[in-house]
């Protein structure tokens, strides 16, 4: 057994490089899982092709097959790297990223979590009230979030921004923006349009 | 020379001309310079008003906004780390880290001086040899070379932004099976739109026309720098750009001059060919100026040469895109299909013809194309003492309209709600990605060149009845293939033996 083979070995046997190969291990799960719903999904149009003998499933299959083998590649790169004693760069990236630096307090969760989902909530609410109703929460959702807390901030960049889109968009482009199907908001939306192109 | 000489004669001697001029190139510098809108949107938005200009003023229009706007959205890379468009996302690599060390006006200007001396090289290129040069390339590029030429370029290109080789490809390979969402390239059969899911059908229209990129680049840079700057600030370990107003030397520019005339080369015979233009001319000039480097290690942490390979290579293939155009009638992208579609609407047909039918439209366009390049470095400069300046903004007041304009313009896209959401999603996808070493540009270049890769390869297995050596057979594509593979393994082999690990991603 050669001096590296060794520290792998020790490694195995609960060094701390053991808890590092779990997030390569975990890395290869996602990929390798993808790989193989994307490769089930063809099934759906595995269809013989007349003039092209690969069908309509043959590059999205080569496609699955060059992921499992990226992902492999990946995992034996970073178990490698380990195995040498040194770091496995991808790994520690990985790690660093998403390692937390203390416990986090309700408003930092909150935050976080507003982050993320904040414009999904945005999104999921536009067709119903409209995006001429909902942008300006929006952008002072996300002003929040960003922790501003200036008033005098808060209400001028809200103004000057959802100003700028009405102007460029609604004046200049005609961009058929959703108005909304809830009746007050759609004749709001409406109203704020008509504003926008013949108030402003 | 006589008929360059008449048709900028015919440009400038024009007021209507000069006019039509001005607002495509500051229109094609802001709509490039503005996240979430580009070039596309405006020429989509020009395009119903061609109708009532004379035919020259309106494809004169449309070459100018192309210059403009290849050059525009290196702005918001450089400044925010948002590509203006695709072409442009080679430049964020470095143009901002060098937003970050206060080299902002540095960065700009590289940025302005070669896409200015890429653009205009390639005009003098496209003026002097259009018709050589497409039917060149038209008779020695095939469906076996263009694949070979993706090929090549995704060998040599994957490794950009990540930080492995292994999962540079990955992206690549993710951006690849994104791209095979839609209908096959030779029958037509929809993919991905319908199935089973653990159970759960699933049927889906909007996954039948495919995922359109756009929203897809909003979301990995705009949307994904936006949640990624929010994140840093919640953290408390957000750092703010300083502005810097100092332009590059003549000294620094010397330097690199070997890079600038590989990026011209590599930009304008990338240009040529349909389809393939200016984003893989970026990723090929600043993988091959990272390659032969003295400076390697610089790159990715704010090196000017980066800036230089990619601007200079993107703009170089704006002239280049125009020669199968205007001489075989050949679009190579969609700025040039709308191009076709003035021709259309003019009654009028691009082909070898048109030089000797419609000369003044030829040398107007060739003209008010090399003006525009060189323009763009008065332009460029006044926007460096300006743009820069938007640093000094706070982060937090511009994200809302970052975010924004991203909304709309991925949702007038198609007027699709939906596109908003893939945006939203692929923006939460390009922030864990990129916390976790992938390369949202390695996606990118995947997802665009994905569909050309598979038609090509497709109509390469029936020309070749599926002999694979077939490829082997044809000198230039032999030459790609073999160069793209030897990429591959020597980089690998360097990997494994863990020789420098940063040569070996480079090689």
């Amino acid at each position: 057994m050669t001096g590296s083979q060794n520290e792998f070995a020790d490694a195995s046997a609960g060094h701390p490089n053991l808890q590092r190969l779990w997030k390569p291990i975990t890395e290869w799960t996602i990929w390798m899982v993808l790989g193989i719903v994307i490769y089930s999904l063809t099934g759906a149009f595995d269809q013989e092709i007349a003039e092209y003998a690969f069908g309509a499933a043959g590059w999205p299959r080569a496609l699955c097959i060059a992921v499992f083998i990226g992902a492999t590649g990946q995992l034996g790169y970073q178990v490698l790297g380990m195995s040498r004693g040194g770091d496995a760069p991808a790994a520690d990236d990985a790690g660093a990223a998403v390692q937390q630096p203390a416990r986090l307090s309700g408003w930092r969760v909150a935050q976080r979590l507003g982050i993320f989902v904040f414009p999904l909530i945005y999104l999921y609410v536009t067709p119903s009230i409209g995006f001429y109703v909902s942008t300006p929460v929006f952008i002072l959702g996300v002003l929040l979030l960003l922790e501003v807390r200036s008033p005098v901030a808060l209400a001028t960049v809200t103004c000057v921004v959802y100003g700028l889109l009405l102007v460029v968009f609604t004046r200049f482009f005609y961009v058929a923006l959703p108005v909304g199907q809830a009746p007050p908001f759609y004749d709001i939306n409406n109203a704020i349009i008509v504003f926008a192109r013949t108030g402003l | 020379m006589d008929l360059f000489l008449d048709g900028t004669l015919m440009l400038f001697g024009d007021p209507k001309a000069i006019l039509i001029f001005g607002l495509g190139l500051i229109g094609g510098m802001l709509f490039g310079a503005i996240p979430g809108v580009n070039m596309l949107t405006l020429g989509a938005v020009v395009l119903p008003f061609t109708i009532t200009m004379e035919p020259s003023h309106a494809v004169m229009l449309f070459s100018v906004i192309y210059c403009a706007g290849v050059f525009g959205g290196a702005i918001t890379a450089i400044l925010f780390n948002i590509p203006g468009a695709p072409e442009n996302a080679p430049t964020c690599f470095d143009g901002y880290p060098m937003t970050m060390k206060g080299q902002s006006g540095k960065a700009i200007g590289a940025a302005i001086s070669c896409s200015a001396l890429g653009g205009v090289a390639s005009a003098i290129l496209m003026m002097t040899a259009t018709g050589v040069v497409a039917t060149w390339a038209v008779r020695a590029f095939g469906p076996q070379e263009i694949f070979s030429l993706i090929f090549f370029g995704l060998a040599v290109s994957a490794s950009i932004g990540a930080k492995n080789l292994w999962k540079g490809w990955l992206s690549v390979f993710a951006g690849l099976i994104i791209a095979t969402i839609g209908t096959d390239p030779v029958g037509g059969i929809p993919r991905f739109n319908e199935g089973s899911f653990f159970g759960l059908e699933f049927h889906s229209y909007y996954l039948s026309a495919g995922i359109h990129f756009i929203p897809m680049i909003l979301g990995f840079f705009a949307v994904a720098e936006v949640i990624t700057q929010a994140v840093n600030i919640s953290e408390g370990t957000r750092e703010r750009p300083k502005a810097g107003l100092e332009f590059p030397s003549f000294a620094e520019f010397w330097r690199v001059r070997i890079t600038m005339i590989r990026s011209v080369l590599i930009g304008f015979f990338s240009g040529i060919l349909p389809g393939i233009g200016a984003t893989l001319a970026a990723f090929l000039g600043y993988s091959q100026a990272q390659r032969w480097s003295k400076n390697r290690a610089n790159f990715g942490k704010g090196e000017l040469e980066g800036v230089v390979a990619s601007e200079t290579s993107n703009n170089a293939a704006t002239g280049a895109a125009m020669i199968p155009l205007l001489a075989l009638g050949l679009p190579g992208g969609a700025l040039t299909a709308m191009i076709m579609g003035i021709f259309q609407i003019h009654g009028m047909e691009p082909g070898p013809l048109i030089f000797i039918n419609s000369s003044d439209l030829v040398w107007i366009t060739f003209a008010a194309m090399f003006w525009a390049n060189l323009l763009i470095v008065f332009l460029g400069w006044l926007q460096t003492k300006t743009v820069v300046h938007i640093l000094r903004v706070p982060f937090r007041w511009l994200a809302p309209g970052i975010l924004l304009l991203a909304t709309v313009g991925a949702f007038a896209l198609r007027n699709l709600l939906i596109d908003v959401w893939v945006m939203f999603l692929a923006g939460i996808v390009g922030y864990l990605l990129r916390r976790t070493g992938y390369s949202a540009a390695g996606i990118v270049l995947g997802l665009i060149l994905g569909k050309l890769g598979e038609s090509a390869f497709s109509k390469s297995m029936q020309l070749m009845d599926y002999d694979f050596l077939g490829f082997l057979s044809r000198p230039i594509s032999a030459a790609l293939l073999v160069l793209g593979v030897a990429a591959i393994v020597t980089s690998i082999v360097s990997e494994v033996r863990g020789k420098d690990m940063q040569r070996a991603l480079i090689d």
